[in-house]
């Protein structure tokens, strides 16, 4: 079994230290805006969880692309090729997930590439919330979003 | 016993990917003839060549060896007469070497396919995926000198070969196809005007709210926009083109680029006994109503996602998912598609706009984010508690205005239920990831396929070769 990013919701402090690992390990500097794995708010900010491409098995993106600039990496990653993506924005629309990108510097598509098999943002998590693991890639955010749920459904009103 | 042989009319999208997909599966077990009339090439990245942003070799999607890889054959060309010791209407009739063909009639009954050369190919299957071709209005002038469709790999070194820094041009329609090229006609420092013979550009992506915050975005970066306006002639004047509109006014320039609309290539196929209605009717598996001919693409009429209606989508998206699940059943397996989301995706000098679904229904019962200031706009269309279309606007620069737009995607697909998150989201458009996570989607979308395996990227794909 090839291994895979498993979060673990619970164990997210909201640091962003994946973000900062992240951004440094694919451009060289520490820009959140350019990590491919995002942390989000739930709870109003009391709870966090990271959250990044799920390398699914349909690999939309990569059908998805019109001059084949997505292909799948020794570690299993689908991987976007420099050289060869146009920019043309398809991929982000046709990812049901929302885990692929543009930059609008290098106007080409950019999405978690797994940093070649030793992932920064597991490796800079210091709660382990993140971890490269064998396991199958499951929906790992769901419950814990759902149970933390609408805030307005817990009898406050705004 | 002879290979079973499938024949391809139509090397785009969906004819390419339906050959990878037919080799993913056979490794080269069967004939794959192709009948293009261009060598193969992606439409959708044209735009990018237009632009100079990629080189003209970067939009085929195949190489010659690539083509040798996967087994593809062509009809013989005339220059490549058959053996001697082969009597007339003999096969071989195909080659390795490419020879651009069109197919000129459909024989249904009897499996065969007849070449605009006179030649006629046997088939064991037919797919057509002969896509759809730019129209021009019957205006005076439209077929002159330095006016241009912007549709195939031709009409863009047409275009290249005469634009020039400086140059007045004129874009007729202001459609999907004219926004796509926009970017790149502006690259090269001309002054343009888009002449839109509807109230409002890209009728049939954005509703009159988006299209008004598109409007003044392209105003403020000087481009001289039309609305409401039809061109009435085109007149040649001292080397350039005088456009006279309907309402008396006159525009000079020095190019045209017509970008009114396109037509479903499906002329060829009168008397075939193939039914058509504004495509190709097919089925959920891309069968016609003739059980071995299939259609895909740009020509193919098929279901719809959310209604099961059967409609024309001439996108990309479309056409490759056509191609896929075409090709696999073609080898015998039995994929049925789960039916076509309309969705596309633009970018206007950096203004992010996509649209999904039935985006257009005016049904009422609808969210909206309109803040011209950021230059933001949303629009969810409802059905109940699920989604069924989706407008999302915003600079490409600002981070929250385009990410996580792929999440709209997977909530109209999934037809998931929101429950108490459509209020939620109705206050707060710009908040999609935790309405989407907490419904479970990703749970869901993770075992959904299009076919019955994991995705292979087609490079990889090889026949294997002499079989």
């Amino acid at each position: 079994m090839s291994k895979v990013l498993q979060i673990i919701p619970e164990q997210c402090t909201g640091c962003m230290r994946c973000e900062m690992a992240c951004s440094y390990m694919q451009t060289g500097l520490y820009q959140p805006a350019k990590s491919v794995i995002r942390v989000s708010p739930f709870e109003r900010h009391t709870s966090y969880s990271p959250y990044t491409c799920f390398q699914c098995e349909e690999a939309w993106c990569l059908a998805a692309c019109p001059v084949e600039a997505i292909t799948i990496s020794p570690a299993g990653a689908k991987v976007v090729l420099e050289d060869q993506c146009v920019g043309c924005k398809l991929c982000t629309i046709a990812c049901p997930y929302g885990t692929i990108f543009y930059d609008t510097d290098t106007h080409k598509a950019f999405k978690c590439n797994l940093c070649g098999g030793s992932p920064a943002c597991a490796e800079a998590c210091p709660t382990a919330a993140i971890q490269y693991v064998e396991a199958e890639v499951q929906d790992w955010q769901g419950e814990f979003a759902a149970e933390r749920g609408n805030v307005h459904l817990v009898g406050f009103s705004t | 016993m002879a290979k079973k042989r499938h024949v391809i009319v139509g090397g785009g999208t969906a004819g390419l990917n339906a050959i990878t997909t037919i080799r993913e599966y056979d490794k080269g077990e069967s004939e794959v003839v192709l009948v293009a009339g261009e060598w193969p090439y992606s439409r959708m990245v044209l735009p990018y060549y237009l632009g100079h942003s990629i080189s003209e070799s970067h939009v085929f999607t195949a190489t010659e060896p690539r083509m040798v890889d996967l087994g593809v054959q062509f009809a013989r060309g005339e220059t490549v007469p058959p053996p001697a010791s082969q009597a007339a209407g003999d096969l071989p009739q195909l080659v390795s070497q490419f020879v651009p063909r069109s197919a000129t009639a459909l024989d249904t009954k009897n499996n065969k396919l007849t070449l605009d050369d006179g030649q006629v190919l046997d088939y064991d299957d037919l797919l057509i995926a002969t896509g759809s071709s730019a129209t021009r209005p019957p205006v005076p002038g439209a077929d002159g000198a330095n006016i241009y469709n912007l549709w195939t790999l031709d009409d863009a070194r047409g275009v290249l070969s005469q634009i020039k820094d400086g140059m007045d041009v004129a874009m007729i329609g202001a459609g999907f196809i004219s926004f796509t090229i926009l970017n790149g006609v502006l690259s090269h420092g001309v002054k343009l005007s888009i002449i839109e013979i509807m109230p409002q550009i890209l009728p049939r992506m954005v509703d009159k709210e988006g299209a008004t915050l598109v409007e003044d975005w392209l105003t403020q970066r000087g481009v001289n926009l039309l609305t409401n306006t039809s061109v009435q002639s085109i007149e040649d004047v001292d080397g350039r083109k005088k456009l006279v509109m309907s309402d008396g006014s006159e525009l000079t320039v020095d190019l045209v680029i017509m970008g009114t609309g396109i037509r479903t290539n499906l002329g060829w196929l009168e008397g075939s006994g193939v039914e058509i209605d504004q495509g190709v009717l097919v089925d959920d598996h891309m069968r016609s109503n003739v059980p071995n001919v299939y259609a895909a693409g740009d020509v193919a009429q098929g279901a719809e996602i959310i209604t099961g209606n059967r409609e024309v989508h001439a996108i990309e998206p479309t056409a490759m998912e056509h191609g896929r699940v075409v090709g696999a059943n073609m080898v015998g397996r039995d994929i049925a598609y789960r039916g076509s989301l309309l969705m596309n995706i633009l970018d206007v000098i950096e203004l992010n706009i996509a649209s999904f679904g039935d985006w257009t229904s005016d049904s009422g019962d609808v969210s909206v984010l309109m803040v011209p200031r950021d230059n933001v706009y949303r629009k969810l269309i409802w059905d109940g508690d699920r989604i069924t279309g989706a407008i999302i606007m915003g600079p490409s620069r600002a981070l929250w205005a385009t990410n996580d737009v792929g999440m709209f995607k997977g909530i109209i697909q999934s037809r998931v239920h929101l429950g108490e998150w459509k209020q939620y989201l109705h206050e707060n458009l710009r908040d999609i990831k935790k309405p989407f996570v907490a419904s479970h989607i990703t749970r869901d979308m993770l075992h959904v396929k299009t076919l019955d395996h994991p995705t292979v990227p087609s490079r990889e794909v090889v026949a294997v070769a002499g079989s």
